[in-house]
Parts: C-alpha cells; sequence; structure tokens
C-alpha cells in the first residue's frame, strides 16, 4: 500500500508492521498515519511481508530472514522510487525487525511506535496466547508451558498459535532479535504510549534512549496518551499519536 | 496503592469497557460472565497487569482460578506483589 505525498514530496517512510494479530489490529491507526502524512508532503510504503495482508504464501511458511530481506529490497526500492532515503517507522516487533533490516540499508533514521526491545519477550507473549487458549479456552492442545512450545521449535516443529502457523524459522529468528541500531543510524523518535497521565513511560525506553545518546545517535524519547491499539478488543484510533508523529516526521526533514 | 483499582482500570483497558469497569467490585464474576474476556484477552491481561505491577506470571500460575472475580484477581495479583 502506497500513499503518496500531496505536492513535491519532502521526504519517504517506509512502515514495518508488527507480529501476527496487532498488524491486523493496528492497520487502521496505520492507514490514518500514512494518510496525515501525506497530507503534509511525506509520502508512505506501507510494506506487506511475506505472508501477510496482501502478500503472497502463507504465514506459516514465514521465515524471519525473508522478512528482514523484504524490508532491505523494499527500503532499495522506495528509495528509488521516492527520491529520498526513507525513515524506518515501526511498530512493535516491527522496530527489531527495522533494526535488523537496516544494518543492510543506508536506514539512518527511525520512528518507533512502542517497540518491544527485545525478540524474545515478543516470542514469549505470542507463545503465552497458546497458553492461555489450554486453560480458558476450548483447545484440543495438551496442556503445555512456553518452555514446553519453545523446545518444540528448536527441535523443528511448527506451532499452531491463535490461529497462525508459526514456523520454526520465524519464531527462533524473532527470539534472536535485538533492538539494536546500526553504526550508520542518526536519528531515532521513540514514541511510548501510555493510558494516562499517571502512568511513565517504562523504563526500558529511558535507558535506551539514554544509550544511544551516549553513542552520539539523536535519540528522542516522547509519551503520548491514547489506547494500546495493537492489542485492544476494539480498533482503536488515537489522533494525539497521529500529530505527535507528523510532528517529529515534519521536524526532522528540516 | 490501591490494587484493586487499577486492577480494574487494567481490566478496563484491556477489554475495552470504555468505563464500565468502574462498575466492577470485588465480588464482580469475570470469566464466563464477562464475553469480552476470551483466551487472547486473558493473555493480554496477563502481559498488562506484568507490566502495570512490575512482576513476572509464570506458566503454571496461569489458569482459571485468578480470573473467576475482580475479587480473586486482586488476591492473585496481592499474592504477586508480596513474593
Amino acid at each position: 500500500m502506497r500513499y503518496s505525498a500531496r505536492g513535491d514530496a519532502k521526504g519517504s517512510l517506509l512502515f514495518v508492521p508488527p507480529f501476527a494479530e496487532e498488524m491486523n489490529k493496528s492497520r487502521r491507526m496505520v492507514a490514518l498515519q500514512s494518510r496525515a502524512l501525506a497530507d503534509r508532503g511525506f509520502s508512505v510504503l506501507q510494506l506487506d511481508l511475506y505472508g501477510c495482508g496482501d502478500s503472497d504464501g502463507d504465514f506459516g511458511e514465514a521465515v524471519w530472514s525473508q522478512w528482514r530481506d523484504d524490508v532491505v529490497e523494499a527500503a532499495r526500492w522506495w528509495r528509488a522510487q521516492s527520491g529520498h532515503a526513507p525513515i524506518l517507522w515501526s511498530l512493535r516487533a516491527g522496530c527489531l525487525l527495522a533494526c535488523e533490516a537496516a544494518s543492510a540499508t543506508r536506514g539512518e533514521r527511525f520512528i518507533f511506535w512502542q517497540p518491544q526491545p527485545a525478540g524474545s519477550q515478543a516470542l514469549q507473549q505470542f507463545l503465552r496466547l497458546r497458553v492461555a487458549q489450554q486453560a480458558f479456552g476450548s483447545s484440543a492442545h495438551a496442556r503445555a508451558g512456553t518452555q514446553d512450545l519453545r523446545a518444540a521449535l528448536v527441535r523443528g516443529e511448527a506451532l499452531e498459535v491463535a490461529g497462525y502457523v508459526l514456523a520454526p524459522g520465524l519464531a527462533l529468528g524473532l527470539d534472536a532479535a535485538n533492538l539494536s541500531l546500526p553504526a550508520h543510524a542518526a536519528r531515532v523518535a521513540w514514541v511510548e504510549i501510555v493510558p494516562d497521565a499517571d502512568t511513565a513511560v517504562r523504563p526500558v525506553a529511558q535507558k535506551l534512549v539514554g544509550d544511544w545518546r551516549n553513542s552520539g545517535v539523536d535519540a528522542t524519547l516522547h509519551s503520548v496518551q491514547g489506547p494500546a491499539f495493537w492489542q485492544t478488543q476494539e480498533i482503536a484510533e488515537s489522533q494525539a499519536l497521529i500529530d505527535a508523529t507528523v510532528g517529529i516526521v515534519a521536524g526532522s526533514s528540516q | 496503592m490501591d490494587v484493586q483499582k487499577e486492577v480494574v482500570a487494567v481490566v478496563d483497558r484491556v477489554l475495552d469497557l470504555r468505563g464500565r469497569g468502574g462498575a466492577l467490585n470485588a465480588s464482580s464474576r469475570l470469566l464466563g460472565h464477562v464475553p469480552e474476556l476470551d483466551s487472547m484477552a486473558v493473555a493480554t491481561l496477563i502481559t498488562s497487569l506484568e507490566e502495570r505491577f512490575g512482576f513476572t506470571i509464570a506458566d503454571d500460575e496461569i489458569d482459571g482460578s485468578a480470573f473467576q472475580t475482580v475479587g480473586t484477581l486482586v488476591e492473585f495479583v496481592n499474592g504477586k506483589l508480596s513474593q
């Protein structure tokens, strides 16, 4: 999906989606954000990873390294098409993928929405869906903990989790992923979405943004109030997040 | 910290009750009575409780008894906080 800038493009962005159901739940917000950016003169390419959305293949055949290559290829193509080095914009586990891909592209600028700092945590949360299904749902699976499920993946077995077939090549790649910036990273905006004014940003956000600053990256931390739209039961929107992100992108193009 | 108030706020947010959670009290039934609370929502609820209260919930602690009522869930969270 492609959103062309109104008028001459001032810059471009490539959106790297989050994992599994979070991608579906965030589709609306990503579309609204993309339109808002296009209205302000920025072209946006929304990437469908292999086995997701409108792309070819089944989710169950997707492997992490292929997804990384999808992002690398899309970034190169979009740079040539748009005439600008795209900002890598991503949500949750998509941020892990953006970091990995960026070491192979010349991607220097990033916008992270509520990033998951470690792939192992993202995998743990996903496997927990199956644990919860076993405990509460009408699942026919024998009761197994996340450790057993990890062991099955390491043995090369695919798992069915929350309606998705999870291949070992995808799960283990995610498991090993970390939110580490490539050496050429120049500017990063980390946006935390908090439910209310009383909720502080996660300590890990403070820590990583501080570390990046110390290593010379222009890293900023932003806190925006709004719903956790990637996981809410009903599809949710946050105008505050859209406005904040437009501000970040418009500011970084100067 | 008013643990019950915090727990209700997390339940309200995760299940998208849009403030209907404000009417919940300790004897309010959850599992099997709140239609939004499916297994997917339970998993999200567990993660959200971990993030809000800063503890880790092990797999073998995930069972139906803690999710019967608001009261049992508050008791579960209090137990985790005192560990």
